[in-house]
C-alpha cells in the first residue's frame, strides 16, 4: 500500500458506476475500492479510514444518507461526495447539512467528478 | 396590403378544388406557428437523441434511472409531435399513433429487461448481416458476417438462425414460463444448479421444432449447398448466443456440431439450443452480471470446409501480453482437436508488429487428425506418414494469418481468438473470431499508468472533447481531400480539420480520429462509438501540431497525445474491460436502436407511410416531411393572412419567387414587388447571394431539352411530377432569422429550411433536392456531386436515387451564412447539372469548381451583402 496515495471508497448499487470510475481514478493515481452493497461498504469503513467516500443515495438496504452519516460520524475528516440519479433540492440540502463536500447529479462526465475529487483532496491537505 | 394578397390570390395562387379548405380561423400565421413549433420540437428530439448517444462515449457516469427518464422524455416529445402534425393537417395521420405505440411498447419491454430482436426474420444469410443485427443473430454470427462483408476475408457460406427463431421455438412449446420458474427456483436456492440445468435441458430436447422454422432452416441450408455446388452438403452448427462474444467470453460454454447432414440439421439445432442451459453456462452468467432474460440462443449454420489444416490464433499471447507476440496453433484436418487440446499441435509465435518476425517455431509429430466421416460426424484418423513431421502451415500462411489477426484486432478493438481453416485451394478461411480474455494479473494495472506523461514525450494534452473513450496507437494520416480518404492506410489515426461525416468512410481501416473542430454529438461521433474508435474532437490545433506519418499514441480519456508508442498504455487498453460489459450500457445501446436509425428515406416511396415507421427517428422524419408539404400545399392553394407582408421578388435573375414575411424579414414592398435590398432576412439574403453568382445563372443552357430550362424560369412542370404535393409556387417564408424556401425550377424541386441566430444551438439548415430531366444515371451523378460538396461542408446527407436530403446543425452564424450561400449557389448551378453529367469525371470537375468558388468568395461574401442592402 502506497501511503502517499489518496484512498477512495465508491458505493453504488449499479455496477456500471464502479466499473467505469475505478480504472479511471486508478489511472490518475488514486487507491480505489468499490462496493455495490451498502452493508459491505459499511463493514469496510469500520475496518479502514478512507480519505474520500463517493456514494449514491438511493439504494436497497441501508440507503446512502445513512451510510454517509455513519462515515462522517466515524471520520469527520473524510470528505464525502454524493452522486445521485434522483437529484432534488431537498436531498442536496440535506446532504450539505450532513457535511457532504459536494453533490453531483447523474449523468455526469468523468472530468467533472475528477475535478471535485481534486478539490476535496486540496481541502484535506490544507487543514 | 389586402390588395397585394388579393392580387397574389388572383394572379399567382390557383385554387385546387380537391384540397380541403382551411377553416376561417386557421390562418396562415397560425399554421405557420404550428409548423415552427413542430420544427422546434423536432430539433429538440434529435438533440436529446444525440445527447443520449453521447452517453455511449464512455465519458459519462450514468445509471438505469437516466435511461428511463431519457426514454420517457423523448417518447413524450414524439407524442407531442404527432399531435401537432395532426393538428396542422386536420387529423390526416392517425396511423402515427399506432406506430408510436408499437415502438414505445418495445422500448418499455426493453426497459423491463426483454430483448427485442431488431428484425423479425428466422433466417438471416451472412451477406445480409451487419453490426446492427448483433441483437438478432448473436455475436458469433455478426462477427463472422462482418469479417466477410466489411473486411472482405474468406468465410464459409452460412446463415444465422436468429434469436427470433429461438423465441418462436420456445413460445411454440410454451417453454418460457417453465424455464423462468426453474431458474428462479435455483436463484432462490430451492434447487441445486445441476437439477435446474438437467430439467431445463430435458424440456428443450423433448420439444418439437415448429414446422415453419424447420422448412426455412432446410430451405436456407439447401440454398447455400446449391451455391457451393455440393451434392451431399455437410454443415457446421455452432452456438451464437446473445452476449456470447462480449468480452465476458463464453468460450467453450456452448455446443458446436460438425459435419452435420441436411436431415440431421434440425435435431442438431435443438442440441445447440439446449446447451444454453449447461451447468457451466448457467453459473457463468450468474457471475457475469448477465440476466436470465438475456439468454437468447441464435445458431450459426455454416457449410463445412473440408480442411487440410486448421487452427487458432491468439492475436496477443494471453499469458505474456507484455512480450507483444501472437500465437498460432495448428494441426492437420479439422480444428476441433486444436481447440480442445486432443491432439498434438504445432505452435508458431510471431511478432505482433509488422513484418511479423517469427520468434518461435515448435513443429511436433502429428500422428492423428480429425476428419469428417462420410455420413455424419467426425473421426480421428492416422495422418499419412509424409505429413506427420511436417509443419501444418507454410511460412507464407503463417505470415498472412498474423496480418489477419492484427487486422481483426484493430477492427474489433480488442484481442482476438480466431479459428481458421486451410481449404483445398490452400486458401485461408476464417471460421470464427471472438474476444480473447487476458488474464488480468498479467495486464498492466491502471495505477501504474498515473505518471505516463512524465515518462513519455507529450505532443499535446488537455485539449478537445472525447467523442469516444479509448487508446489508439498508429501513424498520423491527414484527411484533407477525398483522395486522402481513398488512400487511408490500414491502422492509421485520421487527423482532420473538421469532424465531418465523410470521415466515416475510413472506419474499417482507422484506429482513431483527431479533429480541430467538431462536437461529441455529431454524426461522426455516433459512428465512432458504434465501431469503438477512440475519437478526440475540437482540439483546436491538432492539425498543426501533428505530422503526416508520425507514430502517435492517442489517449482520449486523459486527452493526451504522445509521440511514439506508449506500450503499457496500449497493453492496458487491450486488457481493459470495455464499458459495454455492463448491463446498463448494453440496455441504452439496445434502446437507441429503436430510436435513432432512419429507414424512411424517400418521401415518394411506397413505404413512406406511418405503418412503416420502425423508430422514433422515422416518425419525426415522416412528420417533418409532411409538415413542409402541408405548408406548401396551403400556400399554393390558399390565401395568406392579411397581416403578412408579401410580394414578388424583383431582381436581375429570372426567378419567379413570392416572399411572405412573418416578422422582420422584409423591410417593405414597392408596388407588389420586393427588391433584393428590402430583404433583411439574414438567411434569405445569403441564399440569394449564392443564387446570384454570375456563373450559376449565366451558364449557357446545354443543348438538351431547351424547353425544360426555359420552364425553370416559368412555372411549368412535367406531367409525371404533377402531384399537388410536388407542385407549387416558388415561395419563401422569411423572418429576420428564418427562411423556408420551396422552389420548383423546371423539373427540380428544392426545399430549404434554415434558422440562423446568434445562438449556435438554434441554428440549423435543411436542404432537399429532387427531380430532373435526364436519365437516372446522370441524375444520380448529380446527386453524388451534391453529396460530396455538402459533406465537404459538414452536412449530413442521405440520398436515394436522385433525391438528396442534407442537414446541418449547431454551427455558428458565420458558418451558417457561408453554407446558405453554398445552398444558393447549388440551387443556381444544379438546375442543369444533370444534363452535363455525361461521365463520372464531371463529378470531380464540378466538385472542384464549386469548392474553388466557395473558397474564393469566403472573404468576400460580406461585401456582396452590402451591395444588396445599399
Amino acid at each position: 500500500m502506497d501511503n502517499n496515495k489518496t484512498n477512495i471508497l465508491i458505493l453504488d448499487d449499479e455496477p456500471i458506476v464502479s466499473k467505469r470510475l475505478k480504472p479511471s481514478l486508478e489511472r490518475k493515481g488514486y487507491e480505489v475500492e468499490t462496493f455495490t452493497r451498502s452493508r459491505d461498504a459499511l463493514a469496510r469503513i469500520r475496518e479502514k479510514r478512507f480519505d474520500i467516500v463517493i456514494t449514491d443515495l438511493k439504494m436497497e438496504g441501508i440507503d446512502g444518507m445513512e451510510f454517509l452519516t455513519e462515515v462522517k460520524k466515524l471520520y469527520p475528516g473524510t470528505e464525502v461526495i454524493v452522486i445521485t440519479g434522483f437529484a432534488t433540492m431537498d436531498t442536496a440540502k440535506e446532504s450539505f447539512r450532513k457535511g457532504v463536500f459536494d453533490f453531483l447529479a447523474k449523468p455526469f462526465k468523468l472530468g467533472e467528478i475528477t475535478e471535485v475529487i481534486k478539490k476535496a483532496e486540496a481541502n484535506i491537505k490544507n487543514r | 396590403m389586402r390588395k397585394i394578397l388579393d392580387w397574389i390570390k388572383q394572379n399567382l395562387l390557383r385554387r385546387h378544388p380537391e384540397t380541403a379548405r382551411l377553416s376561417a380561423t386557421d390562418s396562415f400565421r397560425t399554421l405557420f406557428a404550428n409548423f415552427q413549433e413542430l420544427i422546434d420540437l423536432n430539433n429538440r428530439i434529435l438533440h436529446h437523441v444525440a445527447e443520449a448517444n453521447d452517453k455511449l462515449s464512455g465519458d459519462y457516469i450514468f445509471d438505469s434511472n437516466y435511461i428511463e427518464t431519457t426514454c420517457s422524455k423523448i417518447s413524450a416529445m414524439v407524442k407531442d409531435l404527432i399531435y401537432l402534425i395532426n393538428k396542422m393537417t386536420q387529423q390526416q395521420y392517425p396511423g402515427l399513433y399506432d406506430a408510436f405505440e408499437r415502438i414505445e411498447g418495445d422500448i418499455q419491454a426493453m426497459l423491463e429487461g426483454k430483448i427485442i430482436a431488431p428484425r423479425p426474420d428466422f433466417i438471416l444469410p451472412y451477406p445480409m448481416i451487419d453490426r446492427d443485427l448483433m441483437d438478432a443473430v448473436g455475436g458469433k454470427n455478426a462477427h463472422i458476417a462482418e469479417i466477410g462483408n466489411v473486411l472482405g476475408l474468406k468465410i464459409p457460406l452460412g446463415f444465422a438462425i436468429s434469436i427470433t427463431a429461438y423465441q418462436y421455438f420456445l413460445d411454440y412449446n410454451k417453454l418460457q414460463p417453465q424455464i423462468a420458474a426453474i431458474t428462479d427456483s435455483w436463484h432462490r436456492g430451492e434447487i441445486q444448479v445441476d437439477e435446474a440445468s438437467q430439467t431445463i435441458r430435458r424440456l428443450i430436447l423433448s420439444a418439437a421444432i415448429p414446422p415453419k422454422l424447420e422448412q426455412r432452416m432446410i430451405f436456407a441450408a439447401r440454398h447455400i449447398a446449391n451455391l457451393s455446388g455440393e451434392s451431399s452438403p455437410r454443415f457446421a452448427v455452432r452456438s451464437s448466443a446473445y452476449g456470447e462474444d462480449s468480452s465476458s467470453s463464453f468460450a467453450g460454454q456452448y455446443l458446436s456440431r460438425l459435419n452435420v447432414a441436411l436431415d440431421e440439421l434440425v435435431s442438431n439445432y435443438r442440441d445447440v439450443v439446449a446447451s444454453a442451459y449447461t451447468i457451466r453456462a448457467m453459473e457463468y452468467r450468474q457471475q457475469k452480471d448477465f440476466r436470465e432474460n438475456e439468454v437468447l440462443m441464435s445458431v450459426a449454420c455454416q457449410l463445412m470446409i473440408p480442411a487440410k489444416a486448421s487452427g487458432i490464433i491468439y492475436s496477443i499471447d494471453p499469458v505474456h501480453p507484455e512480450k507483444e507476440t501472437l500465437v498460432i496453433n495448428s494441426s492437420w484436418g479439422l480444428g476441433e482437436p486444436v481447440v480442445s487440446g486432443q491432439t498434438a499441435t504445432d505452435t508458431f509465435v510471431l511478432d505482433r508488429r509488422s513484418p511479423h518476425v517469427e520468434r518461435e517455431l515448435n513443429v511436433v509429430r502429428k500422428d492423428l487428425n480429425l476428419v469428417a466421416c462420410g455420413e455424419q460426424g467426425t473421426n480421428l484418423e492416422p495422418v499419412p506418414q509424409y505429413y506427420r513431421t511436417r509443419p501444418s502451415l507454410t511460412a507464407d500462411q503463417r505470415h498472412r494469418l498474423a496480418e489477419i489477426a492484427m487486422q481483426l484486432e484493430k477492427y474489433f478493438k480488442t484481442p482476438q481468438d480466431i479459428e481458421f481453416a486451410i481449404d483445398h485451394k490452400d486458401e485461408i478461411v476464417i471460421l470464427q473470431a471472438r474476444p480473447l480474455r487476458l488474464k488480468r494479473k498479467n495486464a498492466p494495472r491502471a495505477s501504474e499508468l498515473a505518471d505516463l506523461p512524465e515518462r513519455y514525450p507529450v505532443i499535446f494534452r488537455d485539449r478537445g472533447v472525447a467523442a469516444m473513450e479509448g487508446v489508439a496507437v498508429g501513424p498520423v494520416h491527414f484527411i484533407r481531400t477525398d483522395s486522402d480518404l481513398d488512400n487511408f492506410p490500414d491502422g492509421a489515426i485520421g487527423v482532420a480539420r473538421y469532424a465531418s461525416p465523410m470521415l466515416a468512410r475510413v472506419i474499417p481501416r482507422a484506429v482513431g480520429f483527431i479533429t480541430d473542430v467538431g462536437a461529441a454529438t455529431g454524426h461522426l461521433a455516433t459512428v465512432a462509438r458504434e465501431f469503438r474508435i477512440p475519437a478526440l474532437f475540437n482540439t483546436d490545433e491538432a492539425t498543426s501540431l501533428l505530422h503526416e506519418g508520425e507514430e502517435i499514441t492517442l489517449d482520449t480519456e486523459e486527452r493526451v497525445v504522445y509521440r511514439g508508442t506508449v506500450r503499457e498504455l496500449e497493453l492496458f487498453a487491450l486488457c481493459e474491460e470495455h464499458i459495454e460489459e455492463t448491463y446498463e450500457y448494453r440496455l441504452l445501446r439496445r434502446i437507441l436502436k429503436k430510436i435513432e436509425p432512419l429507414n424512411l428515406l424517400d418521401p415518394n416511396a411506397e413505404t413512406f407511410k406511418p405503418q412503416y415507421c420502425q423508430t422514433y427517428h422515422d416518425i419525426t422524419r415522416f412528420i417533418h416531411e409532411k409538415a413542409v408539404a402541408t405548408l406548401i400545399d396551403r400556400n399554393y392553394y390558399h390565401s395568406h393572412d392579411p397581416d403578412t407582408v408579401a410580394g414578388r421578388l424583383k431582381w436581375d435573375f429570372p426567378l419567379d419567387l413570392i416572399l411572405i414575411d412573418i416578422g422582420g424579414g422584409i423591410s417593405g414592398t414597392e408596388d407588389h414587388f420586393v427588391l433584393p435590398e428590402q430583404i433583411i432576412s439574414d438567411p434569405m439574403q445569403a441564399l440569394l447571394t449564392g443564387m446570384s453568382f454570375p456563373g450559376a445563372w449565366d451558364m449557357t443552357p446545354a443543348p438538351v431539352d431547351m424547353g425544360s430550362f426555359m420552364s425553370s424560369l416559368t412555372r411549368t412542370f412535367s406531367a409525371e411530377l404533377s402531384n399537388p404535393q410536388e407542385v407549387g409556387q416558388n415561395l419563401a417564408v422569411v423572418s429576420a432569422e428564418y427562411v423556408n424556401l420551396s422552389l420548383r425550377l423546371g423539373y427540380h424541386f428544392t426545399i430549404i429550411d434554415a434558422y440562423v441566430t446568434e445562438n449556435i444551438k438554434n441554428n440549423h439548415a435543411y436542404f432537399r433536392f429532387s427531380g430532373g430531366v435526364t436519365d437516372t444515371v446522370r441524375r444520380k451523378r448529380r446527386t453524388r456531386l451534391l453529396d460530396r460538396v455538402l459533406t465537404h461542408y459538414d452536412f449530413v446527407t442521405q440520398h436515394q436515387g436522385d433525391m438528396l436530403v442534407a442537414r446541418l446543425k449547431r454551427l455558428d452564424k458565420k458558418g451558417m451564412i457561408k453554407r446558405l450561400y453554398l445552398l444558393g449557389l447549388l440551387v443556381g448551378f444544379t438546375r442543369q447539372l444533370d444534363v452535363r453529367m455525361v461521365d463520372d469525371q464531371k463529378i470531380d470537375f464540378y466538385y472542384r469548381k464549386i469548392l474553388s468558388i466557395m473558397e474564393e468568395n469566403d472573404g468576400q461574401q460580406q461585401d456582396q451583402y452590402t451591395d444588396f442592402r445599399r
